[in-house]
């Protein structure tokens, strides 16, 4: 290769000391993209326009709200490759009797997307999906903008999600939970069961997650009615390897009875004893604060 | 076996069936006790309203009920949440203090003046049905095949 002209040499200098400079700047004033604190800069009209047109591009989760039509308990169609901890703790476990979500304490994810009984309606905006989820009055606000996780996402509820389209399937992840979100590790053996047990939670296996869970949510439409929403559990201190749960559908609501709705949980007179899994009527004073 | 007796038996016992089969279906009693009350059974109350409790997670219906012998007994009666009620149908507004009512409800096993929900019927004739126990289509398709009148066993 013939030696470069000085010239040459001197601009190529010029232009990597430019980027450098630009990336050192850019380092200072934001650092990586999933930093805390990225410097956000309000696009422009024309960049807007833009994001808009893709939204409009992609699958339409948007009109209507989604029904859940699957069973409030998840069911695990493999045996799950267990830690020896959580085998342990399955082995001495004692069904609730009750709906440990009769107050208004919020469940979390992910059992507050299995929960039904009243909608989810998803809204979009450039970089951004939002979930309003009725039944606990709770929004989730997804990330779309191509970020990546906090180091360090302060444990939340329902965690914090970036998420990015597979074709036509929207692929949510999501760490950062709180320790009491209500998560089911498991379901007892049919066999094990009262006959004719009318409680949807039968058998559930209801118990703490590790501090590092993740969630990853495969979202798509088989058709324009139905929603489906496959999820991959990632927990070590539960599953040996990532344990993916029978997928979760839900119906399209286009009627005005299905517009979502305000959750104001303020009547706390129903106390779920969480030790012996019994539920108390019309107990006030017993009751957990909202 | 009276004949009347029989016939009541025998619509309470399909009523049973019915209920037994939307159970276990059943998505929607997530907010509902399962050892409290007893879903096998139907009665049904006459009283007057004391309180109507429009809140989350559940609405509550108080009925004072007169009995027999003359006394009153006070039934505190656990509905489904507000919003899945106004999907079928349901008003705040449609129950007030003093109404006279008739509410089939599932009693609690312990005997307990408490119960669930089933059926309000109002003296204007509207009849209301708690979504409690549906699917989720039956609950994003709204209230439909309502029962005209009390399906339960009177309570005395």
């Amino acid at each position: 290769m013939k030696p470069a002209p000085a010239r040459v040499v001197r601009h190529q200098a010029a232009r990597m000391l430019s980027s450098s400079v630009i990336c050192l700047i850019a380092l200072v004033l934001g650092g990586h993209p999933g930093a805390a604190h990225a410097a956000a800069a309000p696009q422009s009209k024309e960049a807007m326009t833009k994001a808009w047109r893709v939204i409009a591009s992609l699958p339409d989760f948007w009109q209507g709200t989604w029904q859940s039509v699957s069973p409030i308990a998840d069911d695990f169609p493999t045996p799950p490759d267990y830690t020896p901890s959580a085998m342990e703790y399955i082995k001495s476990y004692k069904p609730v009797e009750d709906s440990p979500f009769a107050n208004c304490k919020p469940l979390g994810l992910p059992f507050v997307m299995n929960i039904g009984g009243m909608p989810m309606k998803f809204f979009q905006s450039p970089g951004m999906i939002a979930l309003y989820i009725e039944s606990s009055g709770m929004t989730r606000f997804i990330h779309t903008d191509g970020r990546e996780h906090s180091d360090r996402p302060n444990p939340t509820y329902l965690g914090e999600s970036i998420a990015h389209w597979e074709g036509e399937t929207l692929v949510v992840d999501t760490t950062g939970f709180a320790q009491d979100t209500l998560f089911q590790l498991g379901k007892l053996d049919k066999k094990s069961l009262a006959q004719g047990d009318p409680s949807p939670l039968s058998g559930v296996i209801f118990g703490q997650h590790g501090p590092n869970l993740r969630l990853v949510e495969r979202m798509h439409l088989t058709d324009f009615n139905t929603l489906e929403i496959q999820t991959s559990i990632y927990d070590d201190t539960v599953f040996k390897r990532p344990y993916t749960l029978a997928a979760r559908r839900y119906i399209r609501g286009i009627e005005r009875r299905n517009d979502p709705q305000e959750w104001a949980c303020t009547d706390n007179r129903d106390y779920f004893d969480p030790t012996t899994g019994q539920l108390e009527y019309n107990v006030k004073d017993k009751a957990q604060s909202r | 076996m009276k004949h009347a007796d029989w016939s009541r038996d025998l619509k309470l016992r399909s009523v049973v069936l019915v209920i037994a089969v939307l159970c276990c279906s059943s998505i929607a009693y997530a907010h509902h006790s399962f050892a409290l009350f007893d879903r096998s059974r139907l009665i049904t109350l006459s009283g007057t309203v004391r309180e109507w409790k429009w809140a989350n997670p559940h609405t509550w219906l108080s009925v004072v009920v007169r009995k027999a012998d003359g006394t009153d007994e006070e039934w505190a009666l656990v509905g489904s949440s507000p919003n899945m009620m106004a999907r079928w149908g349901w008003n705040a507004a449609d129950i007030k203090t003093g109404d006279k009512v008739m509410v089939d409800i599932h009693p609690a096993r312990d005997g307990r003046t408490i119960g669930e929900l089933h059926t309000v019927f109002l003296l204007d004739g509207k009849v209301l049905a708690d979504p409690g126990g549906q699917t989720g289509e039956a609950l994003a398709g709204g209230a439909t095949n309502l029962p005209t009148k009390p399906q339960g066993v009177p309570y005395q």
